[in-house]
């Protein structure tokens, strides 16, 4: 590891709270998932409900935060919630499944240490509001931090295959796209800060690849939440994701890596509107961090991994790699047998 | 996999189908204790599929304007005896631009100086993409506490542009948090009415009910029926052909679609969303959410459409 990349961030070892991700839960589910069956694999002990069955996690409000319809107070009471929900399992460490869900709860927790006298008000309000007291984490850090922690582990331990061209052993060339909410915000709670963060980076050398700088790498996807959600302004969106793939096509990159649930989306399926708009081609398969060790974990392309919500086929990425998959799947679930055979805990 | 999904369910009775199919003039009639109650017979209707309960019926009211209507009496009601942030927020609005950056508790927080070194706007993706958008413009208003330019900035359309990617906030010098000002000063924009001025502005009347609709009523700020593809027609045939077979898919992975679970899509159990509107509640929002309703009543009564066809046309809009 390089001066440039070194972290003090510490990342637990185990027990982790991971609040679901509404984009991802939406577009991109299987990336979630994943991050519970690693875990599983891993051994650690995770939970994403609460005390029941039935769950007791919500949104964090991230996207009517930045959406500009959420008071910073309400913010701060939702989250405390799902703090206290966490602590009655005996978790204080925060994973969440989201990027932006990470930039939330570290403000939270950055304006408790600036404003000591909000815990007071809020630890009022959250009793008086739902018999629930403020419980400060441990640590908040993003699923992909965990991931991070043990890339070495799954790649030496687990994983069966490796980044790299079946044919000749050559390390696939990867682009990182770490999310804005992850690096940006916070740049000292996250690994290796905005520059050359190595959350990502760390992971596709761990995993045998070769990670791939290009000039527009810390560029946003443009996502922008009520630039993409609002059609009228997604032109900001494609143009982000245009400028990002024009920029890293010099580098021929055979994959992009992603953390964020936003980016992993934008980046993706932008590129078929680009196609559209400008009729060039760029058909970059776009993975998030937990989708790409599906995969060489070996787990099934379709029925665990999901690569058919993908805009970009991810099939010749992995004709690369030499990972087997069979295209009758893609729209038909298997059985629920067959995702059992593929060796992950269901 | 033997799951079954039905693709229209039974409301529970004729009354709901009614008020489902009723647009706001006709639910004007319903008092609001029958209007909760229906909507929460509809939405808790369940169906046994093997281990799990599936809620059949969240697909027809996700954004109908039986859910919005139902929200405006839900909030209003919440509203009738202000609780302390809420007493705040009535508070605040009356009170001048400069005001509100010095108590706000983001804006406070989020300038200290600028040297106008520009770093925020030369890397600022947003500043690429619109040529007249400029954050260290913003932060020049902001600092000046001339309230005649405040005024002009919360009215216009370029403090809409910033896409609250933070991209900006390593790169300042001062350690200012321009995503964060322009965030508190697009909800001081609102609370005061100026988000009228400019079409981004108008429409966070459907943000609200996106966004807020989610989060009000389904715990999540983003429902997975929201991303349709008919919505999205830049994310390509293929997620066209996903998106038809969602439930299937979803399930698939390991997600609850529309059902009791932990991930992706579930229904959080009403105890669950009753804390959540709570804290929501304790925390201010309501008194922007029902701004946003009187100002956006008030607009689309001057241009003469109803409540829901201004809902429709602000988020077409642009």
């Amino acid at each position: 590891m390089t001066a440039s990349t070194a972290t003090t961030k510490v990342i637990p070892e185990n027990d982790f709270f991971i609040p679901p991700s509404c984009i991802l839960g939406a577009i991109n589910p299987s990336t979630e998932v994943i991050i519970t069956r690693i875990f599983d694999l891993l051994g650690l002990r995770w939970k994403a409900a609460g005390v029941g069955p039935e769950s007791q996690c919500t949104c964090c409000t991230g996207i009517l935060s930045h959406g500009d319809i959420m008071s910073i107070e309400s913010t701060l009471l939702v989250v405390a919630r799902l703090w206290s929900v966490a602590a009655e399992m005996g978790f204080e460490n925060i994973s969440p499944a989201c990027v932006t869900s990470f930039a939330i709860h570290t403000e939270c927790f950055e304006m408790y240490e600036h404003e000591p006298e909000l815990t007071v008000k809020v630890d009022r309000w959250l009793q008086e509001a739902c018999g629930r007291r403020l419980v400060i984490p441990k640590h908040i850090v993003h699923a992909s931090d965990v991931v991070y922690r043990y890339r070495e582990t799954l790649a030496q331990n687990f994983m069966k295959h490796r980044l790299v061209d079946k044919t000749d052993g050559r390390p696939l060339r990867v682009v990182d796209h770490v999310g804005c909410h992850y690096a940006k915000v916070f740049p000292e709670k996250s690994i290796g800060g905005a520059d050359w963060c190595d959350v990502l980076a760390g992971a596709i050398r761990s995993w045998g690849g070769e990670n791939v700088d290009y000039p527009e790498r810390r560029h946003c996807c443009g996502m922008g939440f009520r630039q993409c959600m609002i059609r009228p302004n997604r032109g900001y969106t494609m143009a982000c994701v245009l400028k990002k793939l024009e920029s890293m096509e010099p580098w021929a990159p055979e994959a992009i890596l992603t953390n964020c649930p936003g980016c992993n989306v934008m980046l993706d399926k932008e590129q078929w509107a680009v196609k559209e708009l400008t009729g060039k081609t760029y058909d970059i398969p776009t993975l998030s961090y937990t989708e790409l060790a599906g995969l060489l974990l070996g787990w099934d392309p379709y029925g665990v991994v999901g690569i058919q919500a993908h805009t970009v086929p991810i099939e010749p990425l992995l004709d690369k790699i030499g990972i087997p998959y069979d295209r009758s799947k893609e729209w038909q679930p298997e059985a629920q047998q067959d995702i059992e055979l593929a060796g992950v805990r269901a | 996999m033997s799951r079954q999904f039905p693709q229209k369910a039974d409301t529970g009775s004729k009354a709901s189908d009614d008020l489902l199919s009723e647009g706001h003039e006709g639910l004007r009639k319903i008092p609001d204790n029958e209007m909760i109650a229906s909507y929460e017979r509809v939405r808790d209707h369940q169906v046994q599929t093997g281990q799990d309960r599936t809620y059949p019926n969240i697909r027809r009211l996700h954004g109908t304007p039986f859910e919005r209507e139902k929200d405006r009496r839900e909030v209003r009601a919440l509203l009738e005896k202000p609780n302390e942030m809420q007493a705040w927020y009535q508070m605040a609005r009356t009170q001048p631009c400069t005001w509100w950056i010095k108590n706000h508790l983001v804006a406070r927080h989020a300038l200290k100086s600028c040297l106008a070194c520009g770093v925020c706007t030369s890397q600022c993706p947003a500043a690429q993409y619109y040529e007249e958008y400029n954050p260290r413009a913003i932060v020049d208003i902001a600092l000046s506490e001339d309230e005649a330019r405040l005024v002009e900035l919360l009215k216009s359309e370029t403090l809409w542009y910033c896409g609250q990617c933070g991209s900006c906030k390593p790169k300042c010098s001062r350690e200012n948090n321009l995503m964060g000002l322009i965030s508190s000063l697009r909800f001081l924009a609102q609370l005061k009415g100026y988000h009228l001025a400019s079409v981004r502005g108008r429409q966070q009347y459907a943000a609200r009910h996106l966004w807020g609709g989610n989060l009000w009523n389904r715990a999540c700020s983003l429902y997975f029926r929201n991303v349709t593809s008919a919505g999205h027609p830049d994310f390509g045939p293929r997620y066209a052909d996903y998106h038809a077979d969602i439930d299937r898919q979803m399930t698939r992975l390991g997600a609850n679609p529309d059902s009791s679970g932990q991930l992706g899509g579930r229904k959080v159990p009403p105890e669950t969303l009753a804390e959540l509107r709570r804290c929501v509640t304790w925390g201010g929002t309501l008194v922007l959410w029902q701004r946003l309703e009187e100002l956006a009543l008030e607009d689309a009564r001057a241009v003469g459409i109803s409540i829901d066809e201004y809902h429709d046309q602000v988020r077409s809009e642009g």
